[in-house]
């Protein structure tokens, strides 16, 4: 190993990386911003989509059966249903059942006991496997002998599995955009730089220096760009993560927002590889297209 | 061995720098190309290192096909090439010794290699008493033989010189020239490209003259002008 080679090689990054601090600010700091709103974004989105699951874990149908159905048939009908591999679980709930839950929920609001009969009808209660599926399924069990009629949050469902699908596709649009204007400024500022040494560049062409030996500072240096760059973002976002996530938490205890350790460490690993990624891909792409002139 | 046959090289602007050159100039030799500027010497010089391909015609630098090289190999070429200019391209940033050795280093050459040629080539320019220096801190000659010495330090078959002594004054000419000399003494073809009419006439080189692109002239033992003072086709006359 020829150690003289690897420090005259890092010596060479160095000095290039410090001969313009100011441009080394605004190339790191563009990473920076880029990765802490990919972070808050990645997150955002992810929190959005366990509000929604858990959301639409709870849909279910409610299939209402006729009256004066016989418990077989009842027993016969919930067994029907259960068979289908669609659906994850069904429940029956009597019609006292029924009437005390609804006496439960309305409690304070409205007095139920000017009520002097059960208007409600025995009941199924089914949870689906597949959110998606809840409509056909629901038509499927509305076919069936005995059934009166299946209520579910059809509207609810449609919009909240349409707005995760855009925010889906919106949020891949914004984080494109994002790295897409990150590796435009790293590659102006790597050009910069390239620009301020062209000198020592046309110098080292002319003592026959290779054009990968040429570009390997400069590549070093869009990597330094994106990894300091995404360091320093996922210092701030694991600093908003302690301080900031406990209190959010606590003021919205109903949203879910748990990311664990493990989570946490493959999310950094990650926003740690996309700011190197661009660092590197936007500078290889800046000195070549210098070189190549 | 450098050979062009039927060169020609015309800008993308529509000058034509070179017409129709043919010439062979020997291994070892030292060779003196004249002209008055824009006759195409410069020119001449960079279709040998690669920095212009030409419109027409062969290239040949010791049996390499310079005008047929992929950008890839230009690299190769280089390194057996040392090509020296009349504003002396040195790092300002670097001393004396880094500016030399930047050339191996940026080669992938070993750093006992480095540590080991560096020495030898200050020595034989003389500034080892002087490898700390900047640029700044050095005489035109000085940093002119910094120059040679960076482009002597890959050993190459082939010094090109591009108006070397075109910012010295007659000593430091003299001096460069004695450098020059001696290193083609060591087997180093050496091709200068030159103004310089007393460097021409007291070496007595062989003298290549251009003149519009085209070579006018080439002798043995040759002198800056030609017998009726001009450089010619009696163009231009020898000053008082």
């Amino acid at each position: 190993m020829d150690w003289g080679r690897l420090t005259f090689f890092l010596r060479e990054v160095l000095r290039s990386f410090t001969r313009n601090p100011l441009m080394q600010i605004t190339a790191i700091g563009t990473v920076m911003m880029t990765i802490l709103i990919l972070g808050g974004f990645v997150f955002g989105r992810q929190t959005f989509v366990m509000v929604g699951n858990d959301i639409i874990q709870k849909i279910e149908i409610s299939v209402f059966l006729n009256d004066n159905l016989s418990p077989a048939a009842v027993s016969r009908l919930h067994k029907q249903i259960a068979a289908d591999p669609r659906v994850r679980a069904v429940a029956y709930i009597s019609k006292a059942a029924g009437l005390k839950h609804m006496r439960d929920r309305l409690r304070g609001q409205i007095d139920t006991s000017l009520l002097t009969a059960n208007p409600l009808p025995d009941a199924l209660r089914v949870k689906v496997v597949d959110p998606d599926k809840v409509t056909e399924i629901a038509a499927t069990i509305q076919k069936m002998p005995g059934v009166a009629t299946t209520v579910y949050a059809e509207d609810a469902v449609a919009k909240l599995l349409r707005v995760a699908d855009i925010f889906g596709r919106a949020g891949f649009f914004v984080i494109g955009m994002l790295l897409f204007i990150a590796a435009i400024i790293i590659g102006n500022t790597i050009r910069l730089t390239v620009f301020a040494r062209r000198r020592e560049i046309r110098i080292m062409r002319l003592v026959g220096a290779s054009s990968s030996y040429i570009r390997a500072p400069f590549i070093c240096e869009g990597f330094l760009h994106g990894v300091i760059g995404a360091g320093l973002a996922i210092g701030l976002l694991a600093i908003a993560q302690f301080h900031f996530l406990p209190k959010l938490q606590a003021a919205l205890p109903f949203v879910p927002m748990r990311i664990d350790a493990h989570e946490d460490i493959i999310y950094a690993l990650t926003l740690l590889a996309v700011g190197a990624t661009v660092g590197t891909a936007s500078s290889w792409l800046s000195v070549g297209r210098y070189l190549r002139t | 061995m450098i050979s062009l046959r039927g060169v020609s090289l015309v800008y993308p602007n529509g000058t034509h720098a070179l017409d129709n050159i043919t010439v062979d100039i020997a291994k070892s030799s030292f060779v003196f190309l004249v002209g008055r500027s824009g006759a195409g010497k410069s020119s001449l010089l960079r279709l040998l290192y690669h920095e212009e391909a030409p419109t027409r015609g062969e290239v040949l630098v010791e049996n390499v096909r310079v005008d047929k090289l992929k950008r890839s190999r230009v690299p190769y070429l280089r390194r057996e090439l040392g090509v020296i200019f009349q504003d002396y391209k040195l790092l300002a940033d670097k001393t004396v010794w880094e500016n030399v050795a930047f050339a191996m280093q940026v080669t992938g050459a070993h750093t006992r290699d480095v540590n080991r040629q560096v020495p030898r080539m200050l020595d034989l320019v003389g500034l080892s008493h002087k490898h700390r220096m900047f640029p700044s801190e050095l005489s035109g000659g000085e940093q002119q033989r910094t120059a040679i010495a960076r482009a002597l330090v890959n050993n190459p078959k082939v010094l090109l010189c591009d108006e070397p002594t075109g910012n010295l004054d007659p000593a430091n000419t003299g001096e460069i020239m004695e450098l020059l000399l001696r290193i083609n003494l060591k087997g180093t073809t050496v091709l200068v490209a030159t103004h310089n009419a007393s460097i021409v006439d007291r070496l007595r080189r062989r003298v290549i003259r251009m003149e519009n692109g085209k070579i006018v002239s080439d002798e043995d033992r040759g002198y800056y002008f030609l017998g009726d003072g001009t450089h010619g086709l009696g163009q231009t006359h020898l000053l008082p």
